[in-house]
């Protein structure tokens, strides 16, 4: 059973601002007195810095600062502080900041940065994997200079800044027991987010303070980086979020905010920088290259017995949180399978490149490429379904995960059905050629991902005069709902009308502390602590209206919204007439707060990363496609897609359906077009004709989605997360598919029409 | 930097300004009216974030310089709703369900009001095609389709 508005597909409550081109996203703002910024970059992909000149820049009317290195040794990091805000002695990677300047106008400035001169001297180029595991140079002279602030391991002597194992069971007896042993390689390329906005900053700082106004992800997580990176007390560093024009995970880390403040403290007034698009691919951030070495076994009925992936994920030249997607793509990185026997091998190596980061999910989509495309391979060598195989091994209630979890309520094989239905799966064979020539093919993925923890909010909510309620918490809208779905929540504790409840913008000046909007947390750690909130809310009003119906305390009763007197039952106010009904005149205000953490509840994971709950909960989803390929042209169409998640409870169902919509066109581009290519370290398709990205004409197929609800104790309602699920499976599952078409095992991601034009050769 | 005056109607309204030749449609909107409605995604014509109508014609404002836009008639965002009541066509967009981030959302609108302008009887391969050049990162753009299907049945009367 549900409570109103649980489940309501209401309508997005930041929509009508942003249809009517009100909402002010990063570059709308403007500060009075405000410089302008432009940056010069690199134009090489690992160089010596001989000399930096910028005599003649400064020269030019309206310049008011130009740093470069030599001037400004500031260092930062979110896990490891090792990036410089402009490049120190040598550059790490094309497109790396090595000068700035500010001027009174954009045009001033650029016209700076021309003036700008700058000798390099090229050094030996780390471009691949191999090249950073081999040592053919080094990126970072010693990786152990540089403070690491937790969650990273570098390896002294070499190039790897991280590692990861996980081990369940036993490997080797794992594999003596199978019948069956798959062995394959699976590279993903580099890729982009590509919000449709850019970064940008505008700072205001001197050696005080700063005040930032971002598009950031991760307000808070920011304010630290920067504290820490500038010297200042936490509380002198303020945040206000400008929206989000997109985000899915590249607005997570500080990029433009310490140029900004760097410059603002030189020039002594606000500085505005923005990134153009050229400089959004070639030095914003990126998902980075993954490659994936897996052997996996099972019996002859089709029973996984062992598993073993050697995964070396390129985080670019500096770390920023290339550990982080280590480890949470390390535990998920077996599937939501039950495998007895399971090992993983992971490190992070830095190479000449631009920066890796989040990128919706955390490494989830690459681990199900190399996850799924094994289950395919493993159900076509037993002669199996793979629907079929896939089923038998899924984990269920109760069973025992590779990170040593008993796990419950996994919706995992429900999903499957309901994907693979989606594309009518039991009616198709797995390739047919149609009568006029075209390879079809059907696939199918799933994936398992956690969110991370521990991790911390809490929210505040104030009734007004008028008995409407303002909603404070740290979660950023990014487009997702989640300034729909928590004041939906707290209309579910408070019983009034959801309209009446209203999210206020964020600011670090003034919201409560909440740790980052990514891995899919925010309906849960932010409902959860709204609910709380919500709660004492109720409390507190319980005296007021004692107090003005003259009755006891003991005998006020709340329920459904509407407050009543055991002692007399022809007194009742509903909590939208609250304001009304003037029981809070002249009183002191009402509001309250709610926190939550989930580090009570985590067990932290051993060496092995074996735990009996490393994950506040899991998502776990499913998604079957169906593709076409043109043999003479090599392209590949979408045909349909069936996708299936399991989200716990659905607060807003059309949110997380459009969620879903946007993570499989999304999902496409990652699948089929979308790769950075770099020549001799430097980004050759930088800008969006060379790197395509999808378009409505890529989005021409039919979806059928299903949400799966298997509540989460612990979640709000039974909430679990579902902005990044819906992207996990959608390229492996496509892949797959066309594999399926071509007879072909393709091993990359994407597939683009040259691969498939020129399979086997 | 030369420099020229020109007279611009924009939603309605008559500005005359002297500015850069340089300049672009979307820096004057945006710098010199302080409409920032009109968003820009790339700067070079490739995202179409951008889009006004610029005399009956959607363009996309980061290509035109403000000095063509001398003596024409510039609609945006800003101009489309009507008072405080939205729209028809926005509202198809909230009803569809067709606004996630909303960066694109602007050019979206305009485009889509041209396009049913010019044909109010599309279908939804022409709808399809007609918002090719308008790159949307978080729908996956059939809300979007959808919203522009509603809002032409409706022109037409049809609802
Ligand atoms: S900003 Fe004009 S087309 Fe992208
Ligand atoms: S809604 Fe975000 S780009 Fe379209």
């Amino acid at each position: 059973m549900s409570i109103y508005p649980i489940g309501e597909c209401l309508p997005r409550k930041d929509g009508r601002a942003k249809v009517t081109g009100k909402s002010k996203f990063g570059a709308d703002w403007n500060v009075t007195g405000q410089l302008y910024a432009a940056v010069l970059h690199s134009p090489h992909g690992h160089a010596k810095i001989l000399s930096v000149d910028v005599s003649e820049a400064k020269k030019l009317p309206g310049v008011r600062a130009v740093l470069c290195g030599a001037c400004c040794e500031v260092l930062y990091g979110h896990m490891l502080v090792d990036q410089p805000i402009f490049a120190v002695n040598k550059v790490r990677y094309y497109g790396e900041p090595v000068a700035a300047v500010a001027a009174d106008d954009l045009r001033t400035a650029k016209e700076a940065v021309r003036l700008i001169k700058v000798e390099y001297e090229p050094l030996p180029l780390v471009d691949s994997i191999d090249d950073a595991l081999s040592k053919k140079a080094m990126v970072h002279d010693d990786l152990m200079a540089y403070q690491a602030l937790g969650g990273v391991s570098p390896v002294a002597g070499t190039n790897i800044v991280d590692t990861y194992t996980l081990k369940h069971g036993d490997i080797d007896e794992g594999f003596k027991q199978a019948d069956v042993v798959v062995e394959n390689e699976f590279y993903c390329a580099m890729g982009q987010h590509t919000p449709l906005e850019t970064h940008v900053a505008i700072a205001d700082a001197d050696e005080h303070g700063c005040h930032v106004y971002t598009p950031a992800q991760s307000p808070f997580m920011i304010r630290g980086v920067l504290a820490k990176a500038f010297g200042y007390r936490v509380d002198r560093v303020r945040v206000t979020c400008t929206e989000i024009g997109g985000g899915f995970g590249c607005k997570v880390e500080a990029r433009l905010e310490p140029i900004a403040i760097a410059l603002s403290r030189a020039a002594r007034k606000p500085v505005k920088i923005e990134n153009d698009r050229g400089e959004e691919f070639e030095s914003a951030l990126c998902r980075g290259p993954v490659r994936f070495r897996m052997k996996t076994g099972a019996t002859k009925d089709g029973k996984l017995v062992a598993q073993h992936m050697l995964i070396h994920w390129d985080t670019g030249a500096y770390t920023t949180f290339g550990p982080r997607i280590n480890f949470n793509a390390g535990f998920g990185a077996n599937g939501p399978y039950h495998i007895p026997n399971a090992f993983v091998d992971s490190y992070v190596v830095m190479t000449n490149k631009t920066l890796a980061t989040a990128y919706r999910g955390f490494g989830i989509t690459e681990v199900a490429c190399a996850h799924e495309t094994q289950m395919e391979a493993l159900a076509e060598k037993l002669g199996m379904d793979s629907l079929e195989f896939r089923l038998k091994n899924v984990l269920r209630d109760g069973m025992e995960s590779v990170t040593g979890e008993i796990v419950t309520s996994m919706g995992g094989a429900e999903c499957l059905e309901k994907a693979a239905e989606g594309i009518g799966w039991k009616d198709k064979p797995r390739r047919w050629v149609t009568e006029d020539g075209k390879l079809r093919g059907k696939g199918l993925a799933c994936y398992m991902k956690l969110t991370g923890t521990p991790s911390t909010t809490s929210a505040m909510l104030r009734v007004n005069d008028d008995g409407t309620v303002t909603l404070l918490e740290g979660s950023r809208e990014l487009g997702q709902g989640v300034e729909t779905a928590l004041p939906q929540i707290a209309a579910s504790v408070l019983g009034m009308n959801p309209e009446r409840i209203l999210m206020s913008p964020v600011d670090t000046a003034f919201t409560p502390y909440d740790k980052t909007t990514t891995a899919s947390r925010s309906t849960f750690h932010g409902g959860n602590a709204v609910m709380l909130a919500a709660k004492e809310i109720i409390e507190k009003l319980k005296p007021l209206v004692a107090k003005k119906w003259k009755v006891d305390l003991a005998s006020i009763v709340f329920k459904d919204g509407v407050f009543t007197s055991k002692n007399n039952n022809t007194l009742t106010l509903h909590m939208d007439d609250i304001g009304k009904s003037g029981i809070m005149k002249e009183e002191p205000p009402v509001l309250a707060t709610g926190t939550y953490g989930t580090k009570a509840l985590w067990d932290a994971p051993d060496k092995y990363h074996q735990s009996k709950r490393p994950a506040a909960f899991w998502m776990i989803g499913a998604q079957a496609a169906e593709v076409e390929i043109d043999p003479k042209t090599g392209t590949t169409k979408i045909i349909r897609m069936g996708a299936a998640h399991d989200v716990g409870k659905a607060i807003n169902p059309d949110s997380c359906r459009q969620q879903i919509e946007g993570s499989l066109v999304m999902g496409v581009g990652n699948a089929i077009m979308e790769e950075m290519i770099y020549q001799d370290g430097v980004l050759v398709n930088g800008n969006l004709v060379d790197y395509k990205i999808p378009t409505s004409m890529d989005a021409d197929f039919e979806m059928n989605i299903a949400l799966v609800e298997k509540p989460d104790p612990e979640g709000p309602h039974g909430v679990k997360g579902i902005g990044e699920p819906g992207l996990a499976p959608t390229a492996p599952s496509i892949i797959n598919a066309i594999s399926a078409a071509c007879e072909h095992r393709f091993t990359t991601m994407p597939v683009k029409p040259e691969d498939v034009l020129f399979r086997g050769e | 930097m030369t420099h020229k005056t020109i007279k611009a109607t924009v939603n309605g309204e008559v500005y005359e300004r002297t500015i850069p030749v340089c300049m672009t449609l979307a820096e004057f909107l945006r710098e010199e009216l302080g409409l920032t409605g009109t968003k820009i995604g790339c700067n070079e014509g490739e995202c179409g974030a951008c889009t006004v109508i610029i005399s009956g014609k959607p363009m996309n404002s980061c290509l035109v310089l403000a000095v063509e836009a001398d003596g024409a008639e510039v609609l945006t965002i800003e101009g489309v709703s009507q008072g405080e009541k939205l729209h028809p066509l926005q509202q198809a967009f909230l009803d569809a369900g067709a606004i996630q981030c909303g960066f694109c959302t602007p050019g979206m609108v305009l485009t889509a009001k041209a396009l049913i302008e010019e044909n109010p009887n599309p279908t939804e391969a022409e709808v399809r095609k007609g918002i090719e050049g308008n790159i949307c990162r978080c729908t996956g753009y059939n809300r979007i389709i959808d919203a522009i299907m509603n809002e032409a049945e409706r022109v037409r009367g049809d609802k």
